[in-house]
């Protein structure tokens, strides 16, 4: 027993235990985002003509209707887990600013955009979260979740922040998929291009259609 | 074979406590075969002349192979031509450029003076476990230890790092993850290793942390920079290793 608690001590201290924390809790992250897509595409059931409830609708009201405690423990899962990613992600950014001192003659070879922002992208994923969940979760009516969504997307201001929102996901997971693979040690050298491939198609994919959501409202496609 | 005018903006501090500042200076008639070293003797040669204080920089075996020679050259430890400084020539500029010379700058290496710094940091992390406790005896026959060819080459791959430092100056986190992944890498993968590996891999690792390096975030500057081709697959396996060594720590498996 002793041996695990200092070994677990040692890890969670340790720079490389926090990043595989950082990757697991970002991978978590990842899988909840597949399924939140996978939810709102169910917007695009559109209304049902007869005036029985839209698929998002009913989406929305199961949802709601699990039990209380299991509702509950999801949404905290989630937000133990964005915390300690969010947490350990500010607290390693800062060491690495400590451990640098500055050239006056900065040169960078070949690290990504995507992955000298990942603190700017993840600060604004984490106030784009903020600010969704007011809109929609807290003040939305499960009910009524179609007519709550298309009211939102009308307004041209909460689209743009929407989708300048998801541009910075794209660029966050752009790099952190393919980050994951190089932490959890399972890259090589052979294998790598094809993880930056992965890492593009899951953000072209899942950010192009959260985006399709709002463009297709102001174009009028969703009405 | 013409010759070169270039103007060079050296960073200058007299000690760790001094201000440091970028002065300027001219290279005049440098030959285009001249190593970048050379470039700087002649530079230096000039200023005793003039009785003023030459520019500090590391060197020792001028060939490529000792890992002392430093340099930041247009924000790129060692030129970022695949090379150490020392070998780097100056046909790969060209008249008239000017050029940014640093020293290899993170907090874990004290800057000495002007271009110098003490890398003392990296032996500290090869004294954690960067060895091998026991005798291995002379070296044997050839066949005599069986190990696969492939795993031989990388174990030799990973043990081609000089020690420079130039993945910690280039890393935008100051990460010494390239060289002590490579150093316990070359070990880890060999048969002479894996009595130690476990400990091996805690050591270092602590050793590394406790020095005040960064945290990698696989951006592989590094590997882009490293004058000796040690590629990043080295830090995947160092994160590999410490998952594993970690486990079997905590529970208990000794292999
Ligand atoms: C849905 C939301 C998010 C997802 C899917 C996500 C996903 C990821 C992934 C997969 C990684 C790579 C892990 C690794 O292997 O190192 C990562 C790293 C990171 N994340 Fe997030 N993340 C999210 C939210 C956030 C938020 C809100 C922040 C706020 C600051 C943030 C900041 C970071 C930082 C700074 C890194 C480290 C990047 C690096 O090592 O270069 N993330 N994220
Ligand atoms: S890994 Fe490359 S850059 Fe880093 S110390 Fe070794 S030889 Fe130098
Ligand atoms: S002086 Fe020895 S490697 Fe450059």
């Amino acid at each position: 027993m002793n041996d695990i608690i200092t070994t677990a001590c040692k890890f969670v201290t340790s720079s490389i235990g926090r990043k595989i924390l950082v990757a697991l809790t970002g991978m978590c992250l990842l899988l909840f985002l597949v399924g939140h897509l996978a939810g709102n595409m169910t917007i695009f059931g559109g209304l049902s003509p007869e005036g029985g409830t839209s698929w998002i609708d009913s989406y929305a009201t199961g949802l709601h209707s699990m039990p209380a405690w299991l509702l509950w423990a999801i949404r905290l899962g989630l937000l133990a887990i964005l915390l300690v990613h969010v947490g350990l992600t500010l607290i390693l950014k800062y060491e690495n600013y400590t451990a640098r001192t500055h050239y006056q003659m900065e040169g960078t070879l070949k690290a990504t955009l995507a992955s000298r922002t990942m603190v700017l992208t993840g600060v604004m994923i984490f106030a784009f979260l903020g600010f969704h969940l007011w809109q929609l979760t807290f003040n939305g009516d499960p009910h009524d979740c179609y007519h709550h969504i298309l009211a939102a997307f009308q307004n041209p201001w909460c689209s743009a922040f929407y989708i300048v929102a998801i541009c910075c996901l794209f660029m966050h997971v752009r790099h952190g998929v393919q980050s994951i693979f190089q932490t959890l040690g399972l890259n090589t050298r052979k294998i790598r291009p094809l993880y930056n491939i992965i890492a593009i198609l899951f953000g072209v994919v899942v950010c192009g259609l959260f985006i399709s959501i709002p463009v297709c409202v102001l174009t009028g496609i969703l009405h | 074979m013409a010759n070169l005018n270039l103007t060079l903006k050296v960073w200058r501090q007299e000690n760790a406590q001094a201000q440091g500042r970028i002065e300027t200076y001219k290279a005049t008639n440098i030959p285009d075969e001249a190593s970048f070293l050379e470039m700087l003797d002649i530079v230096n040669e000039g200023l005793v002349h003039e009785g003023k204080e030459p520019i500090h920089f590391d060197h020792d075996c001028r060939e490529g192979i000792c890992g002392m020679c430093s340099l930041t050259i247009n924000g790129v430890p060692h030129g970022g031509k695949h090379v150490t400084t020392c070998q780097l020539h100056m046909r790969q500029f060209k008249d008239g450029d000017t050029i940014w010379i640093e020293p290899f700058r993170a907090k874990a290496f004290p800057l000495l003076r002007d271009l110098m710094v003490d890398r003392t940091a990296l032996d500290n992390i090869i004294a954690a476990g960067g060895f091998v406790d026991i005798r291995t005896g002379s070296a044997p026959n050839a066949n005599n230890v069986p190990i696969r060819k492939k795993t031989a080459d990388a174990a030799f791959d990973a043990a081609a790092c000089i020690g420079c430092g130039a993945c910690v100056a280039s890393c935008k986190n100051s990460s010494a993850m390239l060289f002590t992944s490579a150093k316990a890498a070359h070990l880890n993968l060999l048969p002479q290793g894996q009595p130690e590996k476990n400990k091996r891999v805690l050591a270092m690792v602590q050793q590394m942390d406790a020095l005040g390096f960064g945290n990698c975030t696989n951006q592989y500057e590094c590997e882009a920079a490293c004058p000796k081709g040690i590629t990043v697959d080295n830090i995947a396996k160092l994160n590999r290793d410490y998952m594993i060594a970690c486990a079997s720590e905590a529970v208990g498996v000794y292999s």
